[in-house]
Order: structure tokens, then sequence, then C-alpha cells
């Protein structure tokens, strides 16, 4: 579904998933692709940063609603076993004893677990960027930009949505300046 | 509040989010400590039968998910 995606909302993807592996998540989530629209590169690549910005929300802002989120809904396997009264370093321990360093990773379901190479988009995501190339349609655009993404984040249900809502922006408005700006420059 | 007092206010919540979580880790933690079981009871020359009696499965349902892994 990607093939009509510019390459600023490409590597915004790609960043979504690499954020979602560095907090240990299983699934990519909205706040993810949210995050990565700011770390994007490129000239009118950052347009939905820059939209973003002049809606007055910043990367710190949503940084700091997508760090609350992992601390959350991630919990490490330590801190889950935990719960249940298993203490995984002493498991690990003892594994590493009898079966050498790196005992418990080296297995199947240990690689599984830790070595993600493909992260999937959970539901939300997926359906925002279904919806962003929804949004690109409605403008009459041919391409999927990073700010169509945005839109589709605020179209769809889902944790950007939430934390851009309470920041006051809304579907309405962001469409709307979307539009103003597509009258001025190529999209990104 | 730390991330263990956290957590253990989790625990209480009922959220099954939570509680879940805690059992697939688990399903994962005991996926593990099977396998390295399994192929050490393998390199000892233990036959499919053996560890399927100790393990409490079928002797089908541990040769046919460990075959694959050369033990």
């Amino acid at each position: 579904m990607f093939e009509r995606f510019t390459q600023a909302a490409r590597r915004a993807v790609v960043l979504a998933q690499e954020d979602a592996r560095e907090r240990r998540q299983a699934q990519i989530r909205t706040e993810n692709l949210l995050l990565a629209l700011y770390d994007a590169p490129g000239t009118p690549a950052s347009t939905a940063a820059a939209l973003l910005r002049r809606a007055g929300v910043e990367r710190a802002d949503v940084a700091a609603g997508v760090k609350r989120l992992a601390r959350e809904e991630a919990a490490p396997d330590a801190e889950k076993l935990a719960l249940l009264g298993i203490d995984l370093d002493e498991v690990r321990r003892q594994a590493e004893e009898t079966f050498g360093p790196g005992a418990l990773e080296r297995t199947r379901a240990g690689k599984r677990r830790r070595m993600f190479g493909h992260i999937p988009f959970d539901a939300a995501s997926k359906k925002a960027l279904e919806l962003s190339l929804r949004e690109a349609l409605r403008l009459k655009h041919s391409e999927i930009g990073s700010e169509h993404v945005l839109l589709g984040l605020l179209h769809a249900e889902g944790g950007a949505r939430d934390l851009l809502a309470a920041r006051g922006v809304t579907l309405e408005a962001m469409r709307t300046a979307v539009e103003e700006l597509g009258r001025g420059q190529a999209s990104g | 509040m730390t991330d263990a007092t956290a957590v253990a206010a989790a625990a209480s919540s009922k959220d099954p989010h939570v509680g879940l979580a805690a059992v697939a880790a688990l399903r994962a933690l005991q996926e593990s400590l099977e396998e390295l079981q399994v192929g050490n009871a393998r390199a000892q020359g233990w036959s499919w039968a053996q560890i399927a009696g100790v393990l409490q499965v079928s002797k089908q349902a541990v040769h046919k998910k460990y075959r694959r892994l050369g033990y």
C-alpha cells in the first residue's frame, strides 16, 4: 500500500517501526507514526512537522506522550514475570550456568521475543495509513505525503488522535491547513 | 511512583492487559526453557519417547515441534 507514498512519508513509516522496536513494543502504534513525522527528513518533506509546529505541537510534547505510553503498555518481560512472582534474572542466571551465556535468548522463543525483525502495525495505525490514502484522494492529491499521514492519524481512532486532540488539534482544522498548503507548494 | 510500585498497583487493578501480558511473557519463557531442556536431552542421547514421557506430552507433539531444530 506504500507505492504512492512520498519518500518522506515512507521514511516516517520506517522510523515509526524503529521507534516501536527501541521501545520494545509488540506492535507499531499511531503514537510512533506521529513522532516519526517530526523526524522524517527532507525539505518540503517536513510538511507534517511544519503543520504540527504551526498548530503549537512540538516534538517534545509528542515524545512525552509516547514515553508515558510505552511505560504503561510495554513493560519488559522481567517486570511482567515479577507480577507472577518469577524472577527472570534468576531464571536466566540458572539457565546460563547450565547452558552457557545467552542461553535463553538463543532459543526460538527467545529470538521471537527480542530480536524482532518485523513489527506489525496495530489495528489503529493500519487504519490511519489507509485513511491517509483517503485523505489524499479527497484533496485530489496524487501522492501521499507526511501531511496526509498526519490527517490519517487525526481521522483514525488512536493514541495519536487523543494526544493531538488534547492539544486542540482537530481533523477539520488540519484539513483546512493542508488544503491551503496545497495551493502554494508541493507536497512532502 | 517508582516502576515497581506502579507495577504492583497495576497488578491489583485487575487490568486484563497487564494480566494477559504477564501470561504471554510466561509462555515465552516456558518455550525457551523447554527448548533448552529438549536440546540438552537429545544431546545426551534421549529418545523422543523418553523426552515426551517426562514432559507429559505425546511423542508426536514433541518430535514435530523440535525435529526441525536439528535436535
